[in-house]
């Protein structure tokens, strides 16, 4: 689930290295489509076959994984404010992608074709800007045009893969080293289980296309054309109404109702050095590294870009001056986070481990995991993101004796921040800046990341084997 | 475990895939169902006469408009009707398109109709005469399954047509 969006584009790979085995062989014109791509299937099933099931089945599984993708930002309520750019850059994606769908099935030139000709020019023909019916084109043979075949090849084969790859760069334009391939291990195993589909159930044509008949049964491609069967059954322009009525919700969704504006991450010069590591860490790209301002002997300093910040905090995790050893009464980092300060955090801790807690977790907002720890009143501090938690706060903890053990927890597996989970497993594990003090053993801090249909039971266990451990070791 | 899990989930996947890229099949017609697609565009006439200027209406006019005829540019409704064995299966009044109405009208249905042997009668008025049919054609065509009727106006010898 964590990798929805790079599985769509890998499937994207898979389409176009298949796709372009096939424009080798495919035929634009009437009478020989049909015939190039049986044989394809057929006299070389071996690889244009098993080339043309991947083509089909990998578009397929995009549709899924884009279902999925969309689902899933919307249930973690991950397109809202400064994230409405990618949400509302990926609605013209899904668009494109049906009409490359859709126009890839013309191509072939089966009963499935002439049914998909037909209905997409009849909702076509619904729009009020032509004049003349681009349905009637393919109720008999000869008002149908060789070169017809090439322009669907043009736009199925270069023109929208063009507008694709653009939209495709402006969907993840704001994201901080957007995750573009999955890992290996997934890619191998997505490609072995399209190959296995692909030789089980290869993918073949219909009937040829007769325009001079009328296809009575034909293999729908769900994925694709859904939407067709309505055409028949209300009209075109009730499926017009439907289709443009869910993308107008889905492009309003950001605003309906609009998200609680928070105050960005606010930067404190006469405590910031200019090292950067905000700026690198930053999943959104919302802080610029600038030449400094204020006279200061660094020479950079760092500024805010209050409209791509999301106020998850993990800035803060990486200030190595957000530390609670300073002296400074209120402690100031460079960067900071309004409402959810490093003074507030130290106090937050100094608070739950007064009694000292063998275990303090620390959980981020919003989590299942947040509720559960604070339904049984464990000691917890609440995080923006686990990655707002600079590894001096956890040294803090732990040195300074006020609980026995830590533990990280929240965003049941999936980050909210992209990558707030994996910078504080760097940070802890000392293989990112700013690291977490060697006198700290990191056997007594540990993280759970749990799936969000795994049940928090799995955290009471965790927490009783740290509590154990705690009290074997005498701490 | 964790394996196994994966590829169950794989395989889930791929009958997925596999299942909704060609099932449940649709389906379009019946066994016994045939398909008349009616289809054509035409010009109806214009809706008044062409009027001839006199000498000094055209002198009235910039040097680039003088034409001698002034001629309406928009043009009658197009009135259309397809009769099978003497029921009335698709009636239109079609307009003309374009922004002075003066464009082709356009017809296009779809219709089911069992196979079997069937009296077909196609009548349209262009001339915005009350009553008054303008073109007509009957013919009695014995349908197959699943072959499609297309019923449309030829423009070169001004009829109807059945292919």
């Amino acid at each position: 689930m964590n990798h929805l969006g790079s599985l769509t584009i890998f499937f994207g790979w898979i389409v176009l290295v298949s796709g372009l085995w096939l424009l080798i062989f495919f035929r634009t014109s009437i009478s020989d489509a049909f015939d190039s791509l049986e044989y394809l299937t057929h006299q070389q099933w071996y690889l244009g076959g098993i080339m043309r099931s991947l083509h089909r089945y990998a578009s397929d599984a995009m549709i899924i994984t884009i279902a999925l993708h969309v689902f899933r930002e919307f249930s973690r309520d991950t397109y809202r404010l400064t994230r409405w750019f990618s949400w509302v850059a990926g609605l013209p994606l899904v668009w494109m992608v049906f009409v490359l769908g859709i126009s890839g099935y013309w191509l072939v030139w089966d009963e499935l074709a002439q049914y998909v000709a037909i209905t997409s020019s009849e909702l076509l023909d619904a729009i009020p800007i032509f004049t003349s019916k681009m349905a009637a084109n393919f109720l008999q043979d000869s008002s149908l045009s060789d070169r017809f075949f090439t322009l669907m090849a043009f736009i199925h084969l270069i023109g929208l893969p063009i507008f694709l790859v653009f939209g495709i760069w402006l969907h993840v334009f704001r994201l901080t080293s957007p995750k573009i391939n999955p890992p290996k291990r997934l890619m191998a195993g997505t490609l072995l289980a399209m190959l296995v589909l692909s030789l089980l159930f290869p993918a073949v044509s219909q009937n040829q296309a007769d325009l001079a008949l009328a296809p009575q049964t034909i293999e729908l491609d769900w994925f694709y054309l859904h939407a067709f069967p309505l055409v028949q059954i209300w009209s075109p322009g009730w499926v017009w109404v439907l289709l443009t009525g869910i993308s107008t919700l889905i492009f309003l969704a950001p605003w309906l109702p609009p998200g609680k504006a928070l105050k960005p991450a606010l930067v404190d010069l006469d405590n910031c050095n200019g090292c950067q590591r905000c700026a690198d860490d930053c999943p959104y790209g919302a802080i610029q590294v600038m030449p400094r301002s204020d006279g200061k002997r660094y020479e950079h300093e760092v500024v805010v870009d209050p409209d791509l910040c999301t106020r998850c905090g993990i800035c803060v995790g990486a200030c190595p001056t957000a530390t609670p050893f300073r002296k400074r009464t209120p402690l100031v980092p460079g960067i900071d986070l309004p409402g959810s300060s490093a003074q507030h955090l130290k106090e937050t801790i100094d608070e739950e481990t007064e009694t000292f807690p063998l275990v303090l977790s620390f959980a981020c907002t919003g989590s299942a995991e947040l509720a559960w720890l604070q339904a049984h009143d464990k000691a917890v501090v609440e995080v923006s993101c686990v990655g707002q938690i600079p590894p001096s706060y956890l040294d803090y903890v732990l040195s300074r004796n006020r609980a026995a053990r830590v533990l990280l927890t929240g965003c049941g597996g999936n980050c909210q921040h992209r990558f707030g989970m994996d910078w504080a497993e760097q940070r802890i594990s000392r293989e990112r800046d700013p690291n977490l003090r060697r006198r700290v053993g990191t056997d007594r801090i540990a993280m759970a990341w749990h799936e969000p249909w795994c049940s928090t039971g799995s955290l009471n266990a965790q927490l009783a084997i740290l509590e154990k451990q705690a009290v074997e070791t005498g701490e | 475990m964790k394996i196994v899990g994966q590829l169950i989930a794989y395989a889930v996947f791929m009958v997925l895939v596999g299942w909704m890229s060609v099932r449940p099949e649709l389906r379009l017609l019946g066994d016994e169902d045939a398909m008349v697609s009616l289809s054509f565009s035409h010009a109806a006439r214009r809706v008044g006469e062409c009027k001839r200027l006199s000498q000094e209406e055209l002198l009235a006019l910039p040097p680039n408009m003088r034409k001698p005829d002034e001629c309406p540019r928009e043009r009658h409704l197009l009135q259309v009707e397809l009769v099978m064995d003497e029921q009335t299966v698709y009636e239109a009044t079609l307009a003309p398109t374009g922004l002075w109405s003066d464009g082709k009208a356009t017809a296009y249905q779809r219709i089911r109709v069992p196979v079997g042997e069937h009296d077909f009668s196609v009548r349209m008025n262009d001339s915005g005469v009350e009553g008054k049919v303008d073109f007509e054609y009957s013919t009695t065509i014995s349908l197959q399954p699943g072959q499609n009727l297309v019923v449309f106006f030829d423009p070169a010898i001004q009829q109807f047509r059945f292919q």
